[in-house]
């Protein structure tokens, strides 16, 4: 290997793609070298945007031949700066390959490139009478590739699963070069190792996801929200309980009187009635009949009774039902302007109560100057717990001060057999806590994994793990 | 003071509408349905009024198939006292509608009448106007603000390029402008409460009124299709484009 100036190797790039399709100027080296973390300062060598498979491929060939590291880019959305290039290396975008290739409509499904954008394909659906469910508030920017790579999951996921559920076949090349077809789209194919799941969740560290079909379903009967406020943050899980003995629920979240009020202020909503709560429950569910509405109104009544929930809402129309979503899905871009210190933590469902309590005496005693915003897709058991950033306090004692407090916040969660990093990935801000949540033997054998795809680690170098 | 809403089924604003394919109007099979805005505007203007001790009654009134039974439990629910029915599944169009509601106007001598400006489906504008003619009432349209004081109701009206306020002797017409108010959810307990209160049903024959469409729907098309958007690599090629291209700067 000759070891080439930056410029020379620029100039070789270039001859792998389309033209015009290598940047290298500061605006996009700025832009294209971070996600919406901004914790680390993007240093891009350059950017690049195939077109092809094939391209990706000579891309994957000449970092092996160069030793150069390659950060795969999606939305770059992803809130553990998985698509962060902070080292020199080459950022692979795939805002150029957004084409939806084929629907297969007997199959419901529907072929994608890595650069579609989520909303592309929850429309693509909705135009074909069905139905693709995985969703969230960064839905309009997020890609497949993005989605997939950190497995993303969302609010749809107590009744649909993450978006690992939904993938019938991938295309990847791996970081040794190798273009594999996983899957080949088949409902049942028991023939030895799933490949496709490693590189779900993988934050491209084992390869590029250029391709995957995905599958898609019938559209839910006229959802309807229920908006509740809560007496006491246990009483999201009681709450929860109660409407899953007799009712399937297509949501369940749950947010602090402080995040909505982040979210009013910002516009565009209002608070869903005038009784104060200190925590608040979104659920919904499809009223297909008049007996499902009247059974939600008998298990709100049970709820009122119990003396968990004080008052309550019902969406009418979906004009009201995408403004109660909002009280909850604006959360994150309301916060955003504080810098938020985002902790994205999980148990299983039946731990929720004792382990919010715990946590809240934590973060109590640890944090007793900052705000903290607690929401979350609390359904599944993940919380999502927010620490903003005081005006006055520097960015970097502000996030050193969090890190102190992770440990007392993740020494719960392991206690719990929970997990650090319930939907965001690891990326590089949460790698140094990764042993919270797997074991040392276990690390090992994922950095066997990754010597087996790409030995020579070019692929997204220092995220999860270092090796 | 009795106060009397109109309210009407529509699709919901949030729907994608689709035409038939033989152009002959909108695919309503298993469309979501709701509260015309506007009305819902006019209910919440109603609740305002009582909750602020001037109206005593708000009487709600819908004309349409036995569905739009839900769209008046929903403005019981949203502090309507009582529900009228006007059960027809015949098409239903302005004059009519204003006939209808003259009807029960007579029958239920409210002070104020609040309808919307216009329901989202047909887009007329009409109704309001043509049931203050009937009444012999005046009229308030496009309200932005209406202030009952006695006898009298004020009415800030949204015209072009301002604001023009008329004060009308009461019984009066208003019909409601986005900007009137923000109309609050449904809370659940209200909602059990609006299942036990009255809702009656009448057909037009019971009102005297037999339906006379007027206008016959020739054909109903989809607009045309926007031409896709474009991508932009940089900050000064979009300003490039928005000078050379769109000539909006
Ligand atoms: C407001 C907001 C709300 C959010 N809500 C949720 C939520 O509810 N649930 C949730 O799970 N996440 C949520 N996220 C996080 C984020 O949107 C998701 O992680 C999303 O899936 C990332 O997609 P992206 O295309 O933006 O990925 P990026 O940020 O571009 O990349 C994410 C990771 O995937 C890798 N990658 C990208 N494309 C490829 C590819 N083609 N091949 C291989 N690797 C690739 C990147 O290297 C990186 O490691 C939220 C983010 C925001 C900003």
């Amino acid at each position: 290997m000759t070891i080439h100036a930056p410029e020379q190797l620029i100039e070789e790039l270039k001859k792998l793609v389309d033209e015009g399709k290598v940047r290298t100027d500061a605006d996009s080296l700025a832009n294209f070298g971070k996600d919406w973390t901004k914790i680390y300062e993007p240093k891009p060598l350059a950017i690049v945007f195939p077109k092809t498979t094939e391209q990706v491929q000579a891309i994957v060939a000449f970092a092996n031949e160069h030793k150069l590291g390659l950060v795969p880019s999606g939305g770059r959305t992803g809130l553990s700066a998985g698509a962060v290039a902070s080292q020199g290396e080459i950022v692979v975008s795939f805002d150029y390959m957004n084409q939806i290739l084929d629907f297969n409509a007997a199959d419901r499904t529907v072929r994608c490139q890595a650069g579609v954008v989520t909303q592309q394909l929850q429309d693509f659906a909705e135009e074909n009478g069905l139905y693709y469910p995985v969703d969230f508030a960064s839905a309009g920017s997020s890609q497949l590739g993005g989605n997939l790579s950190t497995n993303a999951g969302g609010i749809k996921v107590i009744k649909y699963g993450m978006s690992r559920d939904w993938v019938a076949g991938l295309t990847v090349v791996t970081g040794k070069g190798d273009v594999l077809e996983l899957n080949k789209d088949l409902e049942k194919n028991n023939t030895g190792y799933d490949l496709r799941h490693l590189f779900i969740g993988a934050e491209g560290t084992l390869g590029f996801i250029t391709e995957a079909t995905m599958k898609l379903t019938r559209k839910p009967d006229n959802l309807t929200v229920l908006v509740l406020g809560l007496n006491d943050i246990t009483n999201t899980m009681d709450v929860l309980r109660t409407f899953q003995q007799s009712m399937d629920l297509t949501a369940y979240e749950f947010f602090s009187h402080q995040a909505m009020q982040h979210v009013i202020a910002h516009g565009g909503t209002s608070a869903p009635f005038d009784a104060d709560a200190p925590y608040y429950a979104l659920l919904e569910f499809e009223a297909t009949s008049e007996q499902k509405m009247d059974q939600a109104l008998e298990l709100f009544e049970k709820c009122v009774e119990e003396g968990w929930v004080v008052d309550g809402v019902v969406s009418q129309s979906e004009t009201q039902l995408n403004s109660l979503w909002r009280l909850r899905e604006g959360i994150s871009e309301s916060i955003a302007p504080h810098t938020p210190y985002k902790n994205d933590i999980s148990v299983v469902v039946s731990k929720v109560p004792a382990f919010l309590t715990e946590i809240d005496a934590v973060v109590r005693e640890h944090y007793p100057d900052f705000e903290i915003i607690w929401f979350g897709h609390i359904g599944d058991g993940n919380l999502h717990l927010n620490i903003l950033k005081p005006a006055a306090l520097a960015k970097e004692d502000f996030f050193k001060q969090c890190e102190k407090v992770n440990k007392w916040v993740f020494e719960i969660v392991e206690r719990h057999r929970g997990s650090i990093s319930a939907e965001h990935g690891v990326g590089l801000v949460k790698k140094d806590y990764l042993e919270y949540t797997r074991s040392p033997v276990e690390v090992a054998y994922l950095k066997g994994i990754k010597q087996v795809f790409d030995p020579n680690n070019v692929m997204n170098p220092g995220k999860i793990f270092d090796l | 003071m009795k106060v009397l809403v109109a309210v009407k089924r529509v699709i919901d604003y949030n729907v994608k509408v689709r035409v038939k394919a033989d152009n002959t109007g909108v695919d309503l099979t298993n469309v979501k349905m709701a509260m015309n805005p506007f009305c819902e505007i006019a209910v919440e203007e109603a609740v305002r009024l009582k909750e602020k001790g001037v109206a005593t009654e708000i009487v709600v009134v819908s004309i349409g198939p036995k569905t739009s039974q839900e769209q008046i439990r929903t403005a019981l629910a949203l502090g309507a006292d009582r529900g009228i029915q006007i059960e027809t599944d015949e098409e239903v169009q302005s004059l009519d509608a204003a006939k209808l509601l003259k009807a029960v106007v007579d029958k239920e001598q409210p002070q104020l009448v609040i309808l919307g400006k216009q329901s989202i489906d047909s887009d007329n504008n009409q109704t309001g106007q043509m049931l203050a003619a009937l009444a012999g009432m005046g009229q308030g349209t496009f309200a932005s603000e209406v202030v009952v004081d006695g006898d009298k109701v004020n009415v800030t009206r949204e015209v072009d390029g301002g604001l023009v306020t008329v004060g009308l002797k009461l019984p009066a017409v208003v019909t409601t402008d986005l900007r009137l108010n923000e109309p609050r959810y449904a809370s659940l307990p209200n909602i059990m409460k609006a299942k036990k209160k009255p809702l009656e049903s009448v057909s037009p024959a019971d009102l005297g009124v037999t339906l006379s469409p007027r206008l016959t729907t020739l054909k109903v098309e989809e607009p045309p299709k926007r031409a896709g958007g474009i991508k932009v690599g940089s900050v000064s090629e979009l300003v490039e484009k928005l000078k050379n291209e769109a000539k909006v700067i």
